[in-house]
């Protein structure tokens, strides 16, 4: 991203960002509440458009990078009666062309991805009736089931309980080790940033600052940034 | 019979994704709108801006090109400003209900061979169904099925994460409008050969009896047509026995059935609650 400002029609969030996200990254996005992590997230992914500047993806293959997405859980609507075999299986819809029935590779494929997280025995219930931790696990396997270059989070871990949130942080951690997955996770929590990411991009009065999590989410340092404020 | 079939088998198939994008008021007011464009097909033939019928045949043409025209143009403006998030939609679709049913009473007062073939379709007579209509009702219902079908995975997506959607590359306005406009045609159709109101029930109420007891939207899907269809062969038999509309009859065994299958889960849910308390000693 070069000098991109991002915000939404006239109301300019963050300006003028240069910003770039390596391949096998693993980023955590901070900032306090209203400071732009989600604009700024949704610009990357696409759903908002960029007020000014330049984005660019640069991949191996010429063409444009397969982002996949975990929402937020409480934006999708409790009334779809879809099981998590199904929400998985969402996932695929950027590689099977409409048209196109779901076929038995597919399904394992999907199954495989609810594996990696450890939510196989998930596949047939119903989305709406899991816990907060099962539903952000189906989420993380039907990014995975994009077949994705960088897998962008909102917030995963929110709304969970210390134990989930581990063994989630676990997962994406487990997948960023194995398989060199490239990630950038929007978060609250400093502590489960401070054990899980590598690098840290916190926005903080409208400015990007970013280095190694080990070194920007030291007391001292996080003291520095926001001054008196943290006492 | 056969149209009752038809419209029972595939009207619920459009009515479940109504139901699952909260947009159920659309079925209420779709049929309306519906209504108003067949008035305003007749009104042009009584102030002499298109040519008369000379047939059944003719005019039930005139009337659904009037009836797909106000529906899909209704549907794809709604869904536009749904999607741009702009005003609230209950209202907006309130809005057209009431316009679209004031409409209609305005274009037919004075217009007594509008108002004959309206009273036609406000009753529902499923009887009365010619074999043109049959043919129409059909070879419009099989290929808005057969996308349903084909397409299912895409409506499915953009209906219940458009963020993915759009981050997976996908023309979530295109896929959109598809759906909205085999719902619009469907409802057109639908409104033509049973009434509104019976294009109404079917869009809403068997999509609700099997919410109560499908998984996934497959489940949902097919359930939903079975019980529709079932419904339809039902009402038939009994109005045939008791001599009554079947749309009306189609629609009070649907209401009976939802409330019957509404108290029985409900009685079920209870009693394992109380034989887990039991067990548990709490």
């Amino acid at each position: 991203m070069e000098r991109v400002s991002v915000g939404y029609g006239r109301h300019v969030v963050l300006s003028d960002i240069d910003l770039t996200l390596e391949r096998g990254a693993f980023i955590g996005l901070i900032g306090a509440n209203g400071s732009g992590k989600s604009t700024l997230l949704r610009t990357i992914l696409g759903l908002v458009p960029a007020l000014s500047g330049r984005m660019e993806f640069l991949t191996n293959g010429g063409k444009g990078p397969v982002l996949g997405f975990v929402p937020q859980r409480e934006s999708l609507d409790p009334a779809f009666l879809v099981s998590g075999l199904e929400v998985v299986l969402m996932g695929t819809c950027g590689y099977v062309p409409p048209g196109r029935f779901f076929r038995g590779a597919d399904k394992e494929w999907a199954r495989h991805c609810l594996a990696q997280v450890g939510a196989f025995d998930l596949a047939s219930r119903r989305f709406s009736e899991l816990s907060g931790g099962q539903k952000q696990r189906i989420l993380i396997a039907r990014a995975l089931a994009t077949k994705p270059d960088f897998l962008l989070l909102d917030e995963p871990t929110t709304g969970i309980d210390a134990a989930t949130t581990r063994s989630i942080l676990e997962v994406l951690g487990r997948l960023h080790e194995q398989q060199g997955l490239a990630i950038l996770m929007v978060n609250h929590d400093i502590g489960a940033m401070r054990a899980s990411v590598r690098e840290v991009i916190w926005i903080h009065e409208g400015r990007l600052l970013r280095g190694p999590a080990a070194d920007l989410l030291k007391r001292e340092k996080i003291e520095e940034i926001l001054g008196p404020s943290l006492n | 019979m056969y149209i009752s079939l038809l419209v029972g088998f595939v009207v619920p198939l459009v009515g479940v994704y109504l139901v699952l994008r909260r947009v159920v008021f659309l079925g209420v007011a779709l049929p309306q709108v519906s209504s108003c464009g067949i008035a305003f097909a007749f009104a042009l033939q009584g102030w002499g801006w298109i040519p008369h019928a000379h047939d059944s045949a003719q005019e039930r043409a005139i009337a659904l090109a009037g009836s797909i025209v106000f529906t899909i143009g209704t549907i794809l403006v709604l869904s536009v400003l749904e999607r741009r998030g702009r005003g609230l939609i209950e209202g907006r679709t309130g809005l057209v209900y009431v316009m679209a049913g004031a409409w209609s009473i305005l274009l037919l007062v004075k217009n007594p061979f509008g108002q004959h073939g309206m009273l036609e379709l406000l009753r529902g007579e499923i009887i009365a169904v010619s074999t043109v209509d049959l043919l129409l009702t059909g070879g419009t219902f099989l290929p808005v099925v057969a996308g349903l079908v084909l397409f299912q995975k895409e409506f499915l997506l953009v209906s219940y994460d458009r963020d993915m959607a759009v981050s997976l590359k996908k023309h979530v306005m295109f896929w959109d409008s598809l759906l909205f406009a085999f719902i619009g045609l469907t409802i057109s159709v639908s409104v033509m050969s049973v009434g509104p109101l019976v294009a109404f029930g079917f869009l809403l109420l068997p999509p609700l009896i099997a919410y109560q007891f499908a998984r996934n939207t497959a489940q949902f899907l097919w359930l939903s047509s079975v019980i529709g269809g079932m419904a339809a062969v039902a009402g038939f038999a009994v109005a045939y026995a008791q001599d009554l509309p079947v749309g009306p009859t189609d629609l009070a065994l649907l209401g009976i059935l939802y409330v019957v299958t509404f108290l029985g889960r409900k009685g079920v849910e209870l009693y394992r609650e109380r034989r887990m308390r039991a067990a548990t000693g709490a």
